[in-house]
């Protein structure tokens, strides 16, 4: 099977990539005075917003009407990767850490109009604004946790070990000794716990589930009880992938 | 072509459980979380039993054949683009039309999506990236009709871009092979609350469903194939499920809906 690290970057290359949410958060009245303090213009059906060889630093944001984005395939023809709506963010994405969509040309459906932002314009917009940096912040972590999962996944076998460690490390810092074993008095969600040592849930479950079969721990009431921290050390030692 | 199930082994569909949508859920989500079988795994699965199937309704050769693969937004669309795969492949001529745009389609589809492109495979969105005259004509040349639009999680009546490809496929009166559920018919009670298809055959995933096999999805589905998509028996038993053993002549099986 392929590897998922290189499917993302086969995707990336496609151009099979999401939208921004740079102005959620934004008053109607807000994003309307950014319209204002932007280049603008207008277009009508079928004109061509965006291609490869455009400018890279430029944002272009939809204000009004719907705008299909579309590659070419390799037999010539065009492939709609999706239809944006106002409020939607096109073009190069640099300044939010993320690459211009590779090979993706935009034409307005209907007519419409285009807010253009240079990089200069987006800084002054974050210091008027913070809230738009706040989403690009969490645009950037969105981007880095999915990139941590997928590094994740290509290092599947270092899972258990990383669970391991975490849970000792736990354990240590708010462990409590019972007849059970040692209770880590932190309810975390397996959503939380997946979250600290960069995996998914479900391979997360997938692992506590494991330990669980091989005695290590039990989960009870969210609480995970360590029965046998000597294996669990052994486990978070080992060097074997 | 009316013997394409006979060349396989034949199980009564009397002899195997079925499982309901809720249950089907269950089983997905346990394959997934407790035996870390991934979505990519199941969708290879069935999308390979799926060419095969399709070799076999189309008499058992696949080069030089034409099949439009008719891909929906969700995890069953993943698996039409899977079989579009391994169909190229073994020799067919494909055309995968998409009924929404790639990036609203989930993230396993996508993957597979990009494989297809990077393969150099004709892929376009119904609604966007073909007049209607181009969609019937590359419906109406084709030998066999894919349908991976909806899959078994779908509810209610088709709506928006998936009703309109859905209603392409049908007015076209090709020959069409489903991809576990002929697309718009619930797979519970066989009813179709909207546009659905009409299948020449269904290859249904993992367990049938009970709505293909009796009322009126049984004449929908038309002949009924039963594709291994590897979940293990333990967790069929953590559900009370007896499944017996199904696969132990051939990975797929043409179910035999009359005894």
């Amino acid at each position: 099977m392929t590897a998922p690290g290189q499917s993302r970057s086969l995707s990336e290359k496609l151009g099979l990539l999401g939208e921004v949410q740079l102005f959620a958060g934004l008053s109607e009245a807000d994003i309307e005075a950014i319209g204002h303090a932007t280049t603008m213009t207008r277009c009508v059906r079928g004109q061509q917003i965006l291609s490869p060889d455009d400018p890279s630093d430029r944002i272009h944001i939809i204000k009004k009407g719907r705008v299909r984005v579309y590659r070419m395939t390799p037999d010539g023809k065009q492939l709609t990767l999706d239809i944006y709506e106002k409020g939607t963010i096109l073009g190069d994405m640099s300044l939010l850490g993320q690459d211009r969509l590779p090979e993706a040309y935009a034409e307005a459906i209907g007519d419409g109009v285009i807010c253009t932002i240079t990089p200069d314009e987006l800084r002054r917009l974050i210091e008027r604004y913070p809230i738009i940096g706040v989403n690009v912040i969490r645009h950037l972590s969105k981007r880095l946790q999915a990139a941590e999962r997928e590094l994740e996944a290509m290092a599947y076998q270092r899972v258990d070990q990383r669970l391991a460690r975490k849970l000792l490390d736990l354990a240590q810092r708010f462990g409590v000794s019972s007849e059970r074993g040692t209770v880590i008095e932190a309810r975390l969600t397996q959503q939380e716990l997946a979250e600290m040592i960069g995996t998914t849930r479900e391979t997360l479950a997938h692992t506590l589930a494991d330990f669980r079969r091989r005695g290590f721990l039990e989960t009870v009431h969210h609480q995970v009880v360590i029965r046998d921290a000597e294996r669990l050390a052994e486990v978070a030692a080992s060097d074997d992938l | 072509m009316t013997d394409a199930g006979a060349r396989l082994p034949a199980l009564a569909a009397s002899s195997i459980p079925t499982v309901t949508v809720d249950r089907m859920v269950e089983v997905d989500r346990l394959a997934i979380e407790e035996y870390g079988i991934t979505l990519l795994q199941m969708m290879e699965q069935a999308g390979s039993h799926l060419a095969e199937v399709a070799r076999l309704e189309l008499g058992g050769d696949l080069r030089g054949r034409s099949v439009v693969v008719a891909v929906g937004p969700g995890n069953n669309g993943g698996g039409g683009l899977v079989a579009a795969r391994h169909l190229m492949n073994r020799g067919a001529g494909v055309r995968v039309v998409l009924a929404r745009p790639a990036l609203r389609m989930t993230d396993a589809d996508r993957h597979q999506l990009a494989t297809l492109l990077a393969m150099g495979m004709s892929c376009c969105v119904a609604t966007y990236d073909l007049s209607d005259e181009e969609l019937e004509a590359a419906l109406a040349k084709a030998d066999l009709v894919v349908d991976a639009v909806l899959g078994y999680r779908a509810e209610g009546a088709p709506h928006g871009e998936v009703e309109r490809l859905i209603g392409f496929i049908v007015r076209s009166g090709r020959p069409v092979l489903s991809l576990d559920v002929p697309s718009g018919l619930n797979p519970d009670t066989g009813e179709t609350p909207g546009w659905a298809i009409s299948a020449q055959a269904t290859l249904t995933l993992a367990l049938p469903k009970p709505g293909l096999l009796e009322g009126p999805g049984v004449e929908r589905s038309g002949r009924l194939y039963l594709g291994d998509i590897g979940l293990p028996d333990v967790l069929y038993h953590r559900l009370g499920i007896e499944v017996g053993r199904p696969f132990a002549g051939s990975r797929i099986v043409a179910l035999d809906r009359t005894t």
